[in-house]
């Protein structure tokens, strides 16, 4: 009934984490794509790195130190500036601190120097039950709060100055977007990779911005292209013999080439463009 | 009822800190009225519709919008920020940037029925500022002009009363400038109550009810002959102005007859 490579437990395990972290990461990346915070998602997955390995070396739960770290830089971050461009250093700063301590981790804690580059790359195949609890809970709660947060978000995201104007605390739902991301983040990290979480969260949506002006349309998209390029990645891992995250970041970035070609042309061309 | 101002400031000062940007200004807005929101930069300008929005504390005087106080009137206000404050490169088509603001102070998703609802103020909204034909063009390939047309339909959606202008002409070309006013005079005649903000008041000359005029920390309102005159603008900026009118136009210019250096051109 069930093709070959669904028949072991880790693959089921692989595939239904992937799912799960494919759909809400991609739909939360989407806002994030819309709102320019790419630089802001890929630290806080970075940092969650700090946090895995802090719990680690404690003996604790890496998930929990994951989503404490990364909660609380996306605390700092919100704190941190009202604009983007003054936000860019600061979210730099403390993506620097949190590798710094991260180091710091890995070196105390050496006797799994695995354990780093499980977190770094991620290790799908390794996801257990427990874990898959954890990431389908986690995934609830930031989709339902995606949901609740769904018209203020848009509107301070495309209109920030006028959102403001009409009374809404763009400045709350900007804190609570970034806990979101965060929570998403944490759980998205062990299994596609601190480094490659990009994949998951910025590829489809911009792929799908590309392809669509429209948010219900792009937001559908994304899911599916999101889909595709994790599940795709997973099989043609197991039937390459190749490192999943390795094949999610290529599909990824295999879509994100093809949306920038369909939509713009030849890099050639927009140069010739822009110098005429 | 109709005749009742929908904002009534008396001796108003305010500012984000402990010092106020202004202080002594009053003026009154009537329903449906144009008002031209003129002074140099830094002068004040959108400090002054953060006031009315409720954003800015009042620290003196006594300010009415529509009866009541202004945090509690704005969702009857609607704020256009400049064009040139939005990101650039969006992906957008013009429909959906203008239905983000229908009911966006809700929480949770749209309802699917409500659907029909939504288009129809939209259309409205694009048709009203003559952009209907922006509808799905993407943001990232629209003019300032188009851009700042867009804004405007968006403030539209939620049905405002008054709707504030902040700089919409500025970096525009002046066929754009010229297709802005007219969009906003045809507001003030459906009913819709103007402030434009403009450090330049000869593109709105024609259009405007009022002018209110603000520099040197403090403001005037009125009739465009007694606002922009030598005695009136020499006391507002605190030293000799001097206004010269040329073709229907008019240039402040700063100083002695010798000596005139222009202003807020």
């Amino acid at each position: 009934m069930l093709p070959e490579f669904l028949r072991y437990d880790f693959m089921q395990n692989a595939f239904l984490a992937t799912t799960v972290i494919a759909l809400m990461g991609s739909l939360v990346g989407y806002f994030v794509v819309l709102r320019r915070q790419a630089f802001g998602s890929h630290a806080l997955s970075n940092i969650g790195f700090a946090g895995a390995a802090g719990a680690s070396l404690i003996g604790a739960e890496p998930m929990v130190g994951l989503l404490v770290f990364v909660l609380g830089a996306a605390l700092l971050m919100a704190w941190s500036g009202r604009n983007v461009g003054e936000r860019d250093v600061s979210v730099g700063m403390i993506l620097m601190f949190s590798l710094g301590l991260g180091a710091l981790f890995i070196n105390l804690y050496s006797a799994n120097a695995n354990a780093a580059i499980g977190i770094l790359f991620g290790s799908v195949f390794g996801i257990d039950a427990s874990q898959i609890r954890w990431i389908t809970i986690t995934s609830l709660v930031v989709l339902a709060g995606l949901i609740a947060l769904f018209r203020p978000l848009r509107f301070s995201s495309l209109n920030p100055d006028a959102a403001r104007a009409k009374g809404i605390p763009v400045s709350l739902i900007d804190t609570l977007f970034l806990l979101l991301l965060g929570a998403a983040s944490a759980i998205a990290v062990p299994v596609i990779g601190a480094l490659l979480s990009f994949a998951i969260f910025i590829g489809p949506a911009s792929a799908a911005q590309a392809w669509s002006g429209r948010v219900g349309i792009g937001l559908a998209l994304t899911a599916l292209l999101a889909l595709g390029e994790a599940l795709g990645g997973l099989v043609i891992s197991y039937y390459a013999n190749l490192p999943a995250s390795s094949c999610i970041a290529a599909l990824s970035f295999g879509l994100y080439a093809l949306s920038r070609l369909t939509r713009y042309g030849l890099p050639i061309s927009s140069l010739s463009r822009s110098s005429g | 009822m109709a005749d009742e101002p929908l904002i009534h400031a008396r001796d108003i000062a305010a500012g984000k800190g402990s010092a106020s940007v202004f202080e002594a200004l009053s003026f009154t807005i009537a329903p449906g009225s144009f008002t031209a929101l003129v002074g140099p930069n830094g002068a004040g300008k959108t400090s002054l519709f953060e006031t009315l929005l409720g954003l800015v504390p009042l620290h003196a005087g006594t300010l009415a919008v529509m009866g009541d106080k202004p945090r509690r009137a704005r969702r009857h206000i609607a704020y256009v920020p400049q064009a040139s404050r939005l990101l650039h490169d969006d992906a957008l088509i013009g429909r959906e940037f203008v239905s983000a603001a229908y009911q966006a102070h809700r929480w949770g998703m749209p309802l699917p029925n409500r659907r029909r609802q939504r288009s129809r103020v939209v259309d409205a909204a694009l048709e009203t500022v003559d952009a209907s034909d922006l509808a799905r063009r993407r943001l990232s390939t629209l003019s300032g002009g188009q851009r700042q047309r867009l804004l405007i339909a968006q403030a539209l959606v939620n049905d405002p009363h008054l709707i504030l202008l902040d700089e919409p002409l500025s970096q525009l070309d002046p066929a754009a400038r010229d297709r802005i006013v007219s969009v906003a005079d045809a507001l003030a005649r459906r009913g819709i109550a103007v402030i434009f903000s403009t450090h330049d008041i000869n593109p709105v000359l024609q259009v405007c009810d009022q002018v209110l005029y603000l520099a040197g920390g403090r403001g005037r309102a009125g009739r465009v002959d007694e606002i922009i005159c030598d005695s009136t603008l020499s006391e507002l900026y605190g030293t000799s102005m001097r206004v010269i009118s040329e073709g229907g136009r008019r240039f402040v210019f700063e100083g002695s007859q010798r000596r005139l250096r222009a202003v807020g051109q």
